[in-house]
């Protein structure tokens, strides 16, 4: 039996699980990026009850692993009255986690920018909102981009667990097509070599970013 | 999508508060917590006195399962380092095709790799040595970054010293460069073991009996996913929060030791 006799009846399997994952990877990063930025804000408040609960739930999801959360909302939802399909409680508990380590790069980037560039914006009367907007985060984007596509890639790698929620993604595919055929090696490096292949398009992107963002103008920083 | 249905659960209820109709949505937020609360579902925490000796078992796995792992996967960890600085140019390569490849996918399918591989290459292997082998192939790539960047904290010139000194290249390994490449590399190596203790979770999917399948084995048989969840999830922190001890400690014993310049 060749090669190609033994994949072509699960390519269509294979493609509808190659674009569960690409939506998945999509939805999930697409959706943490706003949410990291808001808790990493919040980490950094200066009034210590927006502080508080934002470190609480940081430092939470970043100590338990993502399958616990991904069950959680999966099977305990709905013993709390909210029953979801496996997809977007696969989404809801990857973002949870996401989010938390997501925050976490954000953060780095936003720290590197020297203090006193808030001082300066405040003495020249901008408002929090404004020197956010206009002034730190132009300067902290390319301090940023490099842990964030890291992130990026590690939660598209991480998409492979909405397998265990009962979603049909690349790696379920592969798993299935592999357990009928007794083929493993095949599905699942074939498997593996389209997840390399996602992580290399994402660091092309990142390369494009990096010198994208790199003539943008910024105060110079002291290093 | 599923947001609609998440908001409405966040909020539903929030406008039937007696007596007043009409008011805004968040205005009876009190009467919202009060109804969850008072819900058919109410959460009842007693359980876990009949499921905990499950739990711990499987928690005994995963600490069985995170040790292995380290203690395969930090030696092999230094042996991926020392061969990405190796001599001979194509070992060089191989090194560093295999450390992307390993880091570019996800673990879940290394262990799949190995769970279904192994028997069809005619080894026949229980799931937890299948799991601890995934594990560590795969994490040895991601030590072998971590102790690249330790032996880049020392200079080179020290190979060269000690050569001029008549030590055999081990005797110089083991004895000059590994201990001075802990300051640097004990920081993100604890940082990584955490990523092994929170990775062995995955094992559930090649049947080995640790924590998060344990916990699932029990709430598929008591429908208290909640409760049980949340106590698995207490277990690892806790397990977590010792690593977490130990990296704080380490990293004060590493500002005080930085290697000589």
């Amino acid at each position: 039996m060749s090669l190609t006799e033994i994949v072509t009846p699960y390519l269509p399997g294979l493609l509808s699980g190659f674009l569960m994952t690409l939506w998945l990877s999509a939805a999930v990063i697409l959706v943490s990026t706003p949410l990291a930025l808001l808790l990493a804000l919040l980490r950094d408040s200066h009034n210590f009850w927006l502080r508080l609960p934002a470190t609480v739930y940081v430092t939470i999801f970043r100590m338990v692993p993502a399958l616990i959360v991904l069950f959680f909302a999966f099977y305990a939802l709905p013993q709390l009255g909210l029953r979801l399909k496996p997809v977007t409680a696969a989404i809801l508990g990857m973002v949870a986690v996401g989010a938390a380590y997501m925050s976490e790069d954000i953060r780095g980037g936003l720290q590197a920018i020297d203090r006193g560039q808030w001082k300066a914006a405040r003495a020249l009367g901008l408002s929090h909102a404004h020197t956010l907007r206009r002034i730190i985060l132009p300067q902290a984007l390319p301090l940023v981009v490099p842990p964030y596509m890291t992130r990026a890639i590690i939660m598209m790698k991480g998409t492979s667990l909405a397998s265990m929620v009962a979603v049909g993604d690349l790696t379920a595919e592969a798993v299935r097509a592999s357990s009928i055929t007794y083929q493993p090696f095949i599905f699942i490096i074939l498997a593996g070599a389209v997840y390399l292949a996602i992580s290399a398009a994402l660091v092309i992107f990142q390369h494009w970013a990096e010198a994208r963002l790199k003539p943008a103008p910024m105060a110079r920083r002291r290093v | 999508m599923g947001l609609p249905k998440i908001l409405l659960w966040i909020f539903g209820g929030c406008h039937r508060r007696p007596g007043r109709p009409g008011r805004p949505l968040m205005s009876g937020w009190r009467t919202a917590v009060r109804s969850r609360l008072r819900s058919p579902v109410a959460l009842d925490f007693s359980i876990l006195a009949v499921v905990w000796p499950a739990l711990l078992r499987g928690a005994l796995v995963t600490i069985e399962l995170t040790f292995l792992v380290l203690l395969f996967a930090t030696p092999a960890g230094v042996g991926v380092a020392l061969l990405a600085r190796a001599r001979v140019r194509g070992v060089r390569r191989a090194v560093m095709v295999a450390s992307w490849v390993m880091r570019g996918v996800p673990p879940l399918l290394v262990l799949f790799l190995m769970f279904f591989g192994l028997p069809v290459i005619g080894y026949r292997v229980s799931p937890l040595p299948s799991a601890v082998m995934a594990m560590t192939l795969y994490m040895a790539f991601y030590f072998g970054e971590v102790f690249r960047a330790g032996l880049d904290s020392v200079p080179d010139g020290q190979w060269r010293a000690a050569k001029a000194l008549g030590l055999s290249p081990a005797r110089t390994l083991f004895r000059i460069i590994l201990p001075q490449t802990i300051p640097a590399a004990l920081p993100p190596y604890i940082s990584h073991a955490t990523e092994v203790l929170k990775g062995t979770a995955l094992a559930a999917s090649v049947a080995v009996p640790e924590l998060t399948s344990a916990a699932k084995q029990v709430f598929v048989v008591t429908y208290r996913p909640f409760e049980i969840l949340i106590a698995a999830a207490a277990i690892y922190a806790l397990i977590d929060a010792v690593f977490i001890g130990v990296q704080a400690l380490g990293e004060r014993w590493a500002r005080r030791r930085r290697p000589a310049r």
